[in-house]
């Protein structure tokens, strides 16, 4: 009696359990892998910003408000100063650039839901991409399309590796490309 | 009945039945008291079962219900500041603080916080360089033991409070001719004097007191005596080809010694071998200087007197004399024979004649330089000395010393403890001062100063000498104030800050001038922004005849840091022959002497607290958290001592017990004490940290305060432990002996035997071939080259290192097991006799070996080769094998025992205000993980994103890693070593160059140059 038990244990429960582990995981894996690397993380922001109008409509360029994008590691969130560059004239009396006045003149800070994070050990350099001729769009999708900013490409280091390995893949309209750096030090210090 | 056999009973039962116990003890439970708990009747969860899925439940829920999108928030400014760009680094250009010397300094900021000093490359005295304490004073402004509000006893007050109660008083005190004493260290700073003066004023019975633990007195009064001002010139020692260094550490502590440093190792060029300097020196402790001396003679520091009487009477009877000496001089002098003095202080007569021969030889070009601890006597006589050789023209009086006025003597201190006894004081300001740590405990300074009632301390932290405060007042870090300095004819440097202040503090000089102008109001945070200015235009602007106006005169002024002015020249003046006191014969110098020196990094006990200074080794000694009586080993053998056995010295009434450390290269019977340590009231860091040795300055002394004589030292037969980062290896066993020139670690000739046999640092190389590929070297190559002829190990590198990579302090406890965690570190070897040791120097860091052994080691692949020749890192693969480190051949890898930030004094370091200093472009490594100098990789980086938006090939000469950048001598060289134009690699070519431990083939990236010695070729 006690011998046929640990049989079935062992030639039939155990194999069934862990068939149905492994399923569960591989599928939940490379279902949730997108979801997972916070490709359509769209976070509710404080000011509903819309790009489309900014950058699509309105044909401004993206240096405009991210003037870090050239000269630094981060292309930088504008500060409110460069929002009332306009909007101490225009729109004054839309209910959203009121809240935002209200952020200028009272000096309170104006907490934006970040939505694009490389890792705080990875060192990424927007203006090393950005000088080298690498369009927004190529990591951040099509900004002026989008009513509010969602994440359409993951961030992970194997993504930044597949572009830096066949960059003619990714950035099919720079010429004479070179590929990136692969070794740890570039990014990681 | 006997309390023995007194019976004890429970229930009648056992009384009656003597079984009954036995039988009870059997069964531990009643019958029947378990028959409930069958499992199968019960419910089928149990506890365990249930807690268990209330845990899973829970935590499913909890993950279901967060946000894993979620990325915080990003928070730009509101008004970003013009020339602010987040990400990006601003400097300022300021001045130093940390001693006298106000060194130029640059302030790199980011997001408006400090993050790293260097020195300003314009600034013309120290020319970019700073020294050890000034690149980690830094952690002084984010330091957590700050005074954060001021304080009326212990309470907390405001500051409306604090400055209406005490002008109050001062004006009490002041009607009523009760004197106010305001102490303060020396001040450099010419707004802040005229501030000073006017305080005396106003408070009319207001005294001003100056004293510091360490000064240059003597040097002045030499001077003063000899010529007749006080402005003591600075040395060209550039020009100078001998040099003879009597107990004066130049290249360590004295003056500018990031000046001297730099000039000092431009005339040690090995392109240029021929223009050489040689360098004596006399001394009794092995100082930095010593160290780095071509010839160095031991002596008592009493017996220096009568050296150079020896040696101006033997240059004076070789008719090598510049000047006219009248007769009487020459009669007193020729009882100083230069052979007896030798002879009696066992001075190696080889060298003298030498040295002898060198002085008359290079007459002019050469100099004798006296310690600030010798007596002024000594200094007049080494001024005439220099006289007579003719070498004054090695003054540099466009540069010299600006007089900060006069110093408190012991018998003026005294005075002073006697008017606070007689109640003669009804006021004492301790302006940034620590009286009751630096004076000597005999003077019973604190006894006196409870006897005043009124003792208001402005302070960054509490000290020794706040016991009796009645208010103690926070004041600014230097990086928050405003400020200006006048240290060197014709510069004058201006501060200003580059923060905010952290804390409800106030710069000291605004809370003085507050007091002056009489009101609480009047204070804001200009106040003493607006009086600086008004005092640059009153007294530079306007003898500068410019044709810009004030305000942008002023600007530009700030943006240089410095302003070059036309001051009243010091000239030079005829030697005033009469000031130079001979005494009738030398003296017999028996017992024991104590000198007392300043600490190199931790100054007279002011950045005690400063973990990442306290944990710089002694230069010589490696010493680290601790400091100690330096004694010979011949002495302590004497007296059956070793290392750590504590002694008693005693000289006089006043005794202090301390740990030895047997030192190679002391004088006999000399014990060398570092003051500055053993401080009790101080933040957590510096609190008790070595041993309290103020007590033995010689207060009776007329010659000077820092040396005693006829002292006892008895073994009190205590232990105490000190901890050195490198032991010291015995010099007598054949086996160990010399291993650092047997194995071709240290390579270095004389210069003669280097004209004669150019390859000889070479000659021990061995050709190799690998067995492994050799890395493609492709686009640049990162290398360094360290020039050990230059370097004079001074350990501004290290310093700069730490501040640069978030490197973390440790503790006392941690480099006893030798877990440091210095990313480069300054080995030193000793060759010779125990006695009389030849020190060399090596700074050695992670050699980003081509065929590195760390690479083959690492079961993850955590450290690897970079095409640019860098040997990386990476934080996150390593899972702390400690395998690589164990395989590195130069044992520069450092492993994270502890998360160091919490581990060091209770998490010292992480609070608030501490991690702010933490260069946010490096990672700061947590437990468990590897780490080891990168080249400064982020510094790399930057020259690659600075390449890729001005569209150039990346320029190997623009990068710059830390250590290179504070080397005060220039003995660093980076770049890229496959330009063939480019220094590094010129410098890998050179005969003199060579890779430690080149015979493992590993292929070191950093390239030695050979030391080269001047000495005559027949002694080494």
């Amino acid at each position: 009696m006690k011998k046929s038990i640990l049989d079935y244990t062992l030639k039939v429960r155990v194999p069934l359990i862990i068939f149905v582990i492994l399923i569960t995981f591989l599928t939940t894996y490379f279902v949730s892998r997108q979801e997972r690397d916070g490709v359509g993380n769209q976070p509710v922001q404080p000011i509903k910003y819309s790009h489309k109008l900014h950058a699509g409509e309105m044909g401004i360029d993206c240096q405009y408000c991210h003037v870090g994008a050239t000269k630094g590691r981060q292309a930088l969130v504008p500060s409110v100063n460069i929002c009332m560059n306009c909007h101490t004239v225009t729109r004054k009396d839309q209910p959203e650039i009121i809240k935002l006045r209200e952020y200028y003149e009272s000096g309170k800070v104006l907490p934006w839901k970040r939505v694009h994070k490389v890792p705080e050990y990875a060192y990424f350099n927007h203006s090393v991409h950005v000088n080298t001729g690498i369009d927004c769009e190529t990591c951040h999708g099509n900004v002026r399309e989008m009513e509010e900013i969602i994440q359409v490409k993951s961030f992970t280091m194997s993504a930044c590796l597949d572009c830096h390995k066949q960059p003619e893949k990714f950035i099919p309209y720079l010429e004479n490309v070179k590929e990136g750096p692969r070794h740890c030090a570039a990014c990681h210090r | 009945m006997s309390e023995e056999n007194k019976k004890y009973w429970k229930s009648l039962d056992s009384f009656n039945d003597p079984n009954f116990a036995k039988e009870t003890i059997k069964h531990e439970f009643q019958e029947g008291v378990t028959d409930e708990f069958n499992i199968s009747n019960m419910s089928g969860v149990s506890r365990r079962k249930f807690i268990g899925l209330l845990t899973a439940s829970t935590a499913i829920a909890a993950t279901a219900c967060s946000d894993y999108h979620d990325q915080k928030e990003i928070v730009p400014y509101t008004n970003r500041p013009e020339g602010v760009l987040p990400g990006k680094p601003n400097y300022y250009a300021s001045t130093c603080n940390g001693c006298a010397e106000a060194c130029g300094i640059l302030i790199k900021t980011r997001e408006g916080r400090p993050i790293k000093v260097d020195g300003n490359d314009e600034h013309p005295i120290n020319k970019g360089k700073i020294c050890a304490t000034g690149q980690s004073s830094i952690y002084n402004l984010y330091d957590p033991s700050r005074l954060q509000n001021p304080l009326k006893g212990n309470t907390k007050t405001t500051w409306a409070d604090v400055d209406s109660q005490i002008i109050k008083k001062l004006d009490y005190e002041s009607s009523k001719g009760k004197k106010i004493v305001v102490l303060t260290n020396s001040i450099n700073s010419p707004t802040e004097r005229k501030m000073l003066d006017e305080f005396k004023q106003r408070f009319t019975s207001a005294e001003i007191h100056t004293f510091d633990l360490f000064n240059n007195c003597h040097r002045k009064y030499g001077w003063f005596k000899s010529y007749g001002n006080a402005d003591v010139p600075s040395i060209k020692w550039d020009e100078a080809n001998i040099i003879l260094s009597l107990e004066g550490d130049f290249l360590g502590k004295e003056g500018n010694f990031i000046e001297n440093t730099r000039l000092f190792s431009s005339k040690r060029d090995f392109t240029n071998v021929d223009n050489f300097n040689r360098l004596y020196v006399v001394e009794a402790g092995l100082s930095l200087t010593g160290s780095n001396s071509d010839y160095r003679m031991r002596l008592k520091p009493e017996a220096q007197y009568d050296f150079v009487m020896a040696l101006l009477n033997e240059v004076i009877k070789k008719g090598a004399s510049n000047i006219v000496i009248d007769s009487r001089v020459k009669n007193k002098l020729s009882k100083f024979s230069l052979d007896s003095v030798s002879s009696s202080n066992g001075l190696d007569s080889i060298k003298i004649n030498y040295l002898v021969e060198d002085l008359i030889k290079n007459k002019g070009k050469s100099i004798i330089y006296a310690g600030d601890s010798l007596s002024g006597d000594v200094h007049i006589a080494v001024n005439l000395l220099n006289e007579i050789l003719g070498n004054s023209d090695l003054y540099n009086y466009e540069t010299a010393y600006v007089n900060t006025g006069k110093q408190l003597h012991f018998p003026q201190i005294e005075e002073l403890i006697k008017s606070y006894n007689n109640n003669d004081v009804g006021v004492v300001i301790h302006y940034d001062v620590n009286p009751s740590y630096h004076l000597p405990e005999s003077l019973k300074y604190d006894e006196a100063l409870g006897n005043v009632g009124f003792v208001v301390s402005l302070l960054d932290s509490v000290n020794e000498s706040t016991k009796h405060d009645y208010f103690t007042l926070p004041i600014n870090h230097a990086f928050e104030s405003w400020g200006d300095a006048h240290s060197r004819k014709n510069v004058y440097s201006l501060r200003q800050p580059v923060i905010a202040p952290l804390f409800n503090s106030r710069q000291k000089e605004a809370i003085l001038l507050t007091w002056i102008l009489g009101s609480p109001k009047v204070y804001n945070e200009s106040l003493y922004h607006d009086y600086l200015m008004e005092s640059c235009r009153e007294n530079i602007y306007s003898k500068k005849k410019v044709s810009s106006d004030f305000i942008s005169f002023w600007n530009a002024a700030l943006h240089d840091g410095y302003i070059n002015i036309d001051d009243n020249k010091a000239s030079r003046k005829p030697f005033n022959i009469s000031s130079i006191n001979i005494s009738d014969a030398p003296k017999e110098h028996t017992g024991f002497s104590v000198l007392l020196a300043k600490d190199y990094f931790i100054g007279d006990g002011r950045f005690a607290n400063n973990g990442w200074l306290q944990e710089i080794p002694h230069p010589i000694s490696k010493v680290a958290w601790d400091n100690y009586a330096a004694i010979a080993p011949s002495s302590a053998g004497e007296m059956n001592l070793q290392n750590g056995d504590m002694i008693k010295v005693t000289v006089g009434d006043n005794s202090v017990e301390i740990p030895i450390m047997l030192q190679p290269g002391v004088a006999k019977n000399t014990v060398v004490i570092e003051l500055g340590y053993g401080r009790t009231v101080i933040g957590d860091a510096g609190k008790e940290v070595g041993h309290n040795a103020n007590d033995l300055l010689n207060v009776k002394s007329k010659n000077s305060r820092w040396i005693c004589s006829n002292a006892t030292v008895e073994p009190t037969g205590n232990k105490y432990e000190i901890f050195s980062t490198q032991e010291h290896h015995s010099l007598e066993d054949d086996f160990v002996k010399d291993i650092h020139h047997k194995r071709g670690i240290i390579r270095e000739a004389s210069l003669d035997e280097y004209s004669k046999d150019p390859a000889f640092a070479r000659e021990q190389d061995v050709e190799l071939f690998s067995i492994t590929e050799e890395h493609a070297q492709e686009g640049e190559k990162w290398a360094m080259s360290i020039d050990m002829n230059k370097c004079t190990s001074c350990a501004v590198c290290v310093a700069s290192c730490n501040v640069e990579n978030n490197i973390p302090v440790v503790g006392k406890d941690q480099v006893a097991v030798g877990r440091e965690m210095h990313w480069m570190r300054i080995d030193r070897y000793y060759s010779g006799s125990s006695d009389d040791p030849i020190v060399s120097n090596q700074p050695m860091l992670c050699q980003h070996c081509d065929n590195a052994p760390c690479e083959n080691v690492c079961p993850v692949n955590a450290t690897n080769h970079s095409p640019d020749g860098l040997n990386q890192m990476v934080y996150n693969r390593c899972v702390g094998t400690r395998y690589c480190a164990n395989n590195c051949s130069y044992k520069v890898r450092r492993f994270n025992f502890y998360n160091f930030r919490d581990h060091f004094v209770n998490a010292y370091y992480l609070n608030e205000v501490s991690p702010l200093v933490h260069n946010p472009e490096v990672t700061v490594r947590s437990r468990g993980v590897m780490e080891k100098c990168s080249f400064c990789v982020q510094k790399i980086s930057e020259e690659r994103e600075d390449a890729i938006r001005e569209g150039r090939q990346i320029n190997g000469d623009n990068v710059s890693p830390a250590c290179q950048q504070a080397c005060p001598a220039d003995a660093i060289v980076f770049g890229d070593a496959n330009n063939p134009e480019s220094k590094i690699s010129q410098y890998r070519k050179h005969e003199l160059g060579y890779g430690v431990l080149q015979n493992l083939n590993v292929k070191p990236n950093v390239t030695y140059v050979a030391k080269l010695r001047n000495t005559h070729s027949e002694d080494v």
